[in-house]
């Protein structure tokens, strides 16, 4: 037996080599810098155990490989991680403020233009990129700022860009803090940043928030049926949640499942960032593409939130458009941040996680949309 | 080109419809839900 076959350091390729770095980059991100560490370190790791030459870990027959296939490609993780979010999130910034689902509808705009835009830079126009109509939509689904969606959108197209995707809508997910604010303030002046809105808002009783989730399942899912696996389980969680009965569960969906799920997500999304298929001049692509997804969802929210301004005679303050997009709570922390920056008695944050929630629940829609869309055009 | 075009017009058409539905359906609701709320406490 050659030393080559059992000596992994012997394989080494330079794509290997660059992807054992990112791995590490991600890792000390997570750790040092405390950006996203719940995903990074598992995608970091993951990534480092792929790119192991002879490891095996994540070829077929391979422990990250039985992962992939078991709890992506059925997409079963992304569903599972659906059902803790909707256990963990509070809609009632939402339900006090029903508005807010237009900002949501508005800044799924960064989803749509990415994918036009991938479109025509692939198959649809110029041809440079080998990007499909499944690829650009799976693109286009960064803008969500949602993993799990990006994950289900990107596996049922079946896109060859799967992993980068994920990666990068997690990444972007994280540097929220950093894409939003130059365009938040480039589009507002510093008197509507510091406009106050009302702080007390009606209360919402428990029967509302009981039914809240079942009625947004027969809506969205009758509207938008190939949205229904994951409303559904979004909404399940936050039905375990609200309903009060079941609070053993409620819990487990928040603590155990969602954190077993993560480790799990994490460590394969990691494990399909092998050297060989990541590192192509695709997935600089699809990195580029997706800050312009996160930065269109952000001018398409605040350009509707100005809208409102006006309509509202300066009642409603535009930067929580931009909470529009799903990113939560990152989005509305930002808001929050910038509209204390404008006026130290400015507190925005509950108006914003209306619109972040909002927005959570219109990023599926739009999943579901694109679904159902893609293969009507292909 | 034009079939990206008719997702992203059909597909921003949708998000909105599906979500405006969703909140006549939530504003309903509200003013559904809050009188019977109002009644229990009196009662």
């Amino acid at each position: 037996m050659a030393a080559g076959e059992f000596l992994g350091f012997l394989s080494l390729s330079w794509q290997a080599i660059v992807m054992l770095v990112v791995g590490g980059v991600l890792i000390w991100l997570g750790v040092a810098k405390k950006v996203e560490p719940v995903l990074l370190v598992p995608i970091g790791f993951g990534c480092i155990l792929a790119n192991i030459p002879l490891g095996g870990a994540a070829e077929e027959g391979g422990f990250l490989a039985v992962l992939r296939e078991a709890g992506i490609h059925t997409e079963i993780f992304p569903l599972l991680i659906f059902i803790g979010i909707g256990a963990m999130i509070d809609f009632e910034p939402f339900l006090q403020r029903p508005y807010t689902v237009l900002l949501g509808a508005a800044a799924q705009f960064g989803i749509f233009g990415t994918f036009f835009l991938a479109y025509l830079l692939g198959d649809g126009w110029l041809h440079l990129l080998n990007f499909s109509l499944q690829d650009a939509a799976s693109i286009g689904i960064i803008g969500s700022a949602d993993g799990p969606t990006s994950i289900y959108v990107a596996t049922t197209l079946q896109s060859k860009y799967a992993a980068a995707i994920v990666v990068a809508a997690y990444s972007y997910m994280a540097m929220v803090p950093i894409i939003q604010p130059p365009i938040i303030k480039a589009m507002c002046s510093k008197e509507e940043r510091a406009l106050k809105m009302p702080s007390v808002a009606g209360t919402i009783s428990q029967r509302t928030k009981i039914l809240f989730p079942i009625i947004t399942v027969l809506v969205v899912g009758l509207l938008a049926p190939k949205a229904t696996p994951l409303i559904g389980c979004l909404m399940f969680g936050n039905l375990l949640r609200e309903c009060g009965a079941v609070e053993r569960l409620s819990l487990a969906a928040q603590n155990e499942l969602a954190n077993i799920v993560t480790i799990l997500l994490g460590i394969t999304v990691g494990g399909m960032m092998a050297g060989t298929e990541f590192l192509r001049p695709e997935t600089i692509l699809v990195f580029i593409l997706g800050i312009i997804a996160f930065s269109l969802d952000t001018v398409a929210g605040v350009l509707l939130g100005k809208l409102m301004y006006v309509l509202s005679g300066k009642k409603v303050n535009p930067m929580i458009g931009a909470c529009g997009i799903s990113a939560f709570p990152m989005s509305s922390r930002v808001v929050q941040k910038l509209g204390l920056e404008a006026n130290p008695y400015n507190h925005l944050l509950m108006h914003a996680a209306g619109a972040n929630t909002a927005g959570q629940i219109a990023s599926v829609v739009a999943g579901g949309v694109m679904l159902m869309l893609v293969p009507m055009f292909s | 080109m034009l079939n990206a075009l008719w997702i992203v017009l059909l597909g921003m058409a949708i998000i909105f419809a599906v979500l405006g539905i969703l909140l006549l359906v939530m504003v309903l609701l509200s003013r559904l839900v809050r009188p019977r709320e109002k009644e229990e406490q009196k009662g």
